[in-house]
């Protein structure tokens, strides 16, 4: 792969970056109230306002403004959450794992499901493990997650009392524990979608040239199946597990929520509901940021997988 | 493979067992020892009394820090008690007959979590913190304090109102006489604090308390659980029978009632609607069910200077129009109707008063004689809340009857609580009134007294302003004859009912309900959840 194509996309990256915080800048300017009486509450003496006002360049013009606030990020500074005023950076830290883990679980049982699940249904095309892969596909698909989630929930927590109920849990047995359920429901539409790519473009594969050769070399298969077909529908399946991590690093509002999961999304959806506007606009940023560098990752990894795109 | 899905099934479809799972032991005395597990659908954001100022904190924070006073704990069957004031960190104190000197003398061998004595210093430290902190909001309650003005303007450093004489005895000199001023001093924010603590810890005072009271910090992940073990240096162990307390953060209200019935919890407050009606009809959790009057009101305010409200006999006629009892059917029983702000129990309050009965052909008869025979169209604001939205609905239809067409707005806590704040806001909308202290003044003078009367961030809401309400709610304030006060206010609340600035709805219960090896445990009206007396008898299977 070349050093040029790689560069296009990093600048590509960057560029998205830049608007995504300029965008959050104009947002800023959206706040009803003046932000340093919002910080500070309605006790605040001028003077601390004035501080306040000063340190976020309030008091001088719009282009200063936006200097000082690019100037913040580009520090790492996402300013003070007006609800618990502490800085929004260090309550993403402790949010950002938490979310992560949760992340990583859910696209492992979507990998681990879904694709065994759509080379079944390919190599058995028509048959019935192919149309009980498609219903439970379907299924998987159409259920939305507050369902899902409640069902396991209530079934494998509350009534079978598998695992626990809801929470976050300490030591690598009680975090497991803890995070089988919230994982199971956010894969399981993943899952779906996950088998469906695999299997209709492992159909489409077995109908090239290539598979009718290695078939005739008197490879078994299996063989045929794993090491030839599902090579080339990998692409595809980079590209969802991509914007997957992305998307799902921004945290699984409902999920975190049924679970109470001290993610992201439990974070955020709080801060909307508090309108805590830095804490929102630090995870839009963070969460922006997640889905344009897993685009970048995901747009290498495809370059080095599939020759024909470097350019 | 096929039996053991049969057998899932069957168990999954068929009635499952709520509990209770377990009963006590028969011990009659407290054990020590055990961890009491329980949850907030919020999260906790700071432990610094200084800032804290949440519904969640309390149970947390009063398990940590003692005060020089506290409050006698809540006893099962009484409803007014729990309300006295108690000595705490102080053995006695005496009041100069003024009422203008507070006299405290410490009680011997208190220390901090590390060992070292808790002294008379260290209360000047931590409240001259809390006056020199802008964005503490209480420095406005220690104004009475000779002195305290200036530190808060920044001009002074030490207050000169706060007397420290050798290490266990403090002198609180006020400007002028405060019946209230004991109840200050019960707040968490007047613990005590050491000088080299707080140097220490610097900005990290949120997560690093000093412990004065039965419990300490043992570890805290944040926005997950907190767990607080037992102060080994604290003096009284009445109070810490308890090895350690565990809340859980960001619980919602369904799974905490899960979590409870299957043992992973051992109480649960706040339940979803469903789960508290279906509680009450469990005669084997009937006695582990525990209702408390707390200290609030609800109702819906009006802004006396916007049309058609700034006529007294449309405030009435709304106060006619209302049925109370379809608020206390919408909270599943958990409410009392109300005549005014004041709760039962509360000292000053007229019991004489009755609320005002649902009579909707005299609401007409007003609303006609103030000029409105065909009602009017108005809107109603309130916060985006599942109860708070039913009683909207509530309140349109029962306005409904009268001609009075509501048309309902729901806006976020915060937009909300800015938008009534100021005098050209939203004139109708709903209104809730927690007290801090249970005393008439933290709730008459805060919402009706024209001296709270703000552009921004207003705490008189009504923009009220009565110059007889004003002189007899300063009068009762100083006044240290309490039967003398106590008439003073029962005046007051008669004239607020007259007037009708609010349309008075209700006072709020808690209801929890608790584990049956949960021992010693009654829900607190200022403290609400308060775990302190609490203690764990033997875990019997059923």
């Amino acid at each position: 792969m070349s050093g040029a194509s790689i560069l296009r996309r990093l600048a590509w990256t960057a560029l998205v970056v830049w608007f995504v915080v300029t965008a959050t800048f104009a947002m800023t300017l959206a706040i009803p109230a003046d932000p340093a009486k919002a910080l500070l509450g309605p006790h605040a003496t001028p003077e601390a306002v004035e501080r306040v006002r000063a340190y976020y360049c309030l008091d001088k013009s719009f282009i200063e403004e936006y200097g000082c606030y690019v100037s913040r990020i580009a520090h790492a500074d996402l300013g003070e959450s007006f609800r618990s005023k502490r800085p929004v950076r260090a309550i993403i830290a402790a949010r950002i794992w938490p979310t992560v883990q949760l992340a990583l679980a859910a696209i492992l049982l979507q990998l681990l499901v879904g694709v065994p699940l759509g080379l079944l249904a390919a190599a058995r095309k028509n048959r019935w493990p192919d149309h009980a892969a498609n219903l439970v596909g379907l299924l998987g698909q159409s259920a939305p997650t507050f369902f899902v989630g409640t069902l396991l929930l209530y079934l494998f927590a509350y009534r079978f009392g598998w695992f626990p109920i809801g929470g976050y849990g300490s030591g690598l047995v009680g975090r497991l524990a803890h995070l089988v359920l919230p994982a199971a429901t956010l894969a399981t539409v993943g899952v779906a979608y996950y088998a469906r790519v695999v299997r209709s473009e492992l159909v489409e594969a077995l109908e090239e040239d290539y598979v009718r050769t290695a078939r005739a070399k008197g490879l078994s298969e299996r063989t045929v199946l794993v090491r030839h077909a599902l090579r080339n529908a990998l692409g595809p399946l980079v590209t969802l597990v991509g914007l997957d991590l992305g998307l799902l690093l921004g945290g699984a509002v409902v999920t975190e929520y049924i679970f109470a999961w001290p993610g992201l999304g439990r974070e955020v959806l709080q801060a909307i509901l508090d309108v805590d506007l830095p804490l929102i606009l630090g995870v839009v940023l963070v969460s922006a940021i997640a889905i344009a560098v897993a685009n970048l990752v995901v747009d290498i990894v495809y370059m080095w997988i599939d020759p024909r795109l470097r350019g | 493979m096929k039996r053991l899905l049969l057998i899932l099934i069957a168990a999954a479809c068929s009635a499952p067992d709520r509990g209770p799972h377990w009963r006590a032991g028969t011990s009659t005395t407290p054990h020590d020892g055990g961890t009491l597990r329980f949850s907030t659908k919020d999260t906790l954001r700071t432990l610094d009394p200084a800032i804290a100022y949440d519904d969640v904190s309390p149970p947390i924070l009063h398990a940590i820090f003692d005060t020089l006073v506290d409050y006698e704990p809540a006893r099962a069957g009484d409803p007014t008690s729990g309300l006295a004031i108690v000595p705490r960190l102080a053995e006695r104190w005496e009041i100069a007959p003024d009422g203008r000197t507070y006299h405290f003398w410490l009680r011997a061998g208190i220390a901090y979590e590390d060992g070292k004595p808790i002294v008379a210093a260290d209360f000047k430290t931590s409240l001259e913190r809390v006056l020199g902190m802008p964005d503490s909001p209480f420095g406005q309650y220690l104004t009475p304090l000779d002195g305290a003005a200036d530190v808060i303007a920044g001009k002074a450093t030490t207050c000169a109102g706060i007397e420290v004489i050798g290490d266990r005895e403090l002198v609180f000199h006020l400007a002028n006489p405060d019946a209230t001023f004991l109840y200050v001093l019960a707040m968490t924010f007047s613990a005590p604090l050491r000088a080299d603590h707080l140097a220490a810890v610097g900005d990290q005072m949120y997560r690093h308390p000093l412990a004065s009271g039965p419990y300490m910090l043992e570890s805290w992940d944040e926005g997950q659980r907190i767990m607080l073990r037992r102060n080994p240096h604290y003096v009284d162990p009445a109070r810490a029978h308890l090895a350690r307390i565990e809340m859980l953060e960001s619980i919602p209200s369904d799974t905490q009632f899960l979590m409870f019935e299957r043992g992973e919890l051992d109480t649960a407050e706040r339940l979803t609607s469903p789960d508290t009606l279906w509680l009450r009809e469990q005669p084997a959790w009937q006695p582990f069910v525990h209702d408390r009057a707390t200290m609030n009101a609800y109702g819906i305010r009006m802004n006396v200077r916007v049309k058609p409200f700034d006529d007294r006999r449309v405030r009435q006629a709304l106060n006619y129009a209302l049925d109370k009892q379809h608020a206390v059917k919408l909270l599943n029983g958990g409410a009392v109707p109300s005549h005014g702000l004041l709760p039962p129990g509360m000292f000053g309050r007229d019991d004489t008063l009755a609320p005002y009965p649902h009579d909707p052909a005299k609401a007409r008869a007003l609303l006609s004689e103030a000029g409105y025979p065909h009602g009017f169209d108005v809107d109603y604001v309130t916060i985006n809340d599942e109860e708070a939205e039913k009683l909207a609905a509530s309140y349109q239809a029962d306005f409904g009857e009268v001609g009075v067409r509501t048309h309902i707005t729901i806006l976020s806590v915060p937009a909300f609580a800015s938008a009534i704040g100021r005098p050209d806001g939203p004139p109708f909308s709903y209104d809730g009134w927690v007290g801090d202290f249970p005393d008439p003044a933290n709730f008459l003078d805060v919402r009706f007294h024209s001296r709270m009367i703000a552009n921004e961030n207003s705490n008189n809401v009504s923009f009220y302003a009565n110059p007889e309400l004003d002189a007899l709610l300063d009068r009762a304030r100083a006044e240290t004859d309490r039967a003398a006060r106590a008439a003073m206010y029962h005046r007051a609340e008669r004239i607020l009912y007259d007037d009708a600035p609010w349309v008075w709805d209700f006072h709020r219960a808690m209801t929890e309900v608790t584990q049956p090896y949960v021992r010693g445990y009654e829900p607190h009206p200022v403290w609400g959840r308060d775990y302190t007396s609490t203690w764990l008898d033997d875990k019997v299977p059923r």
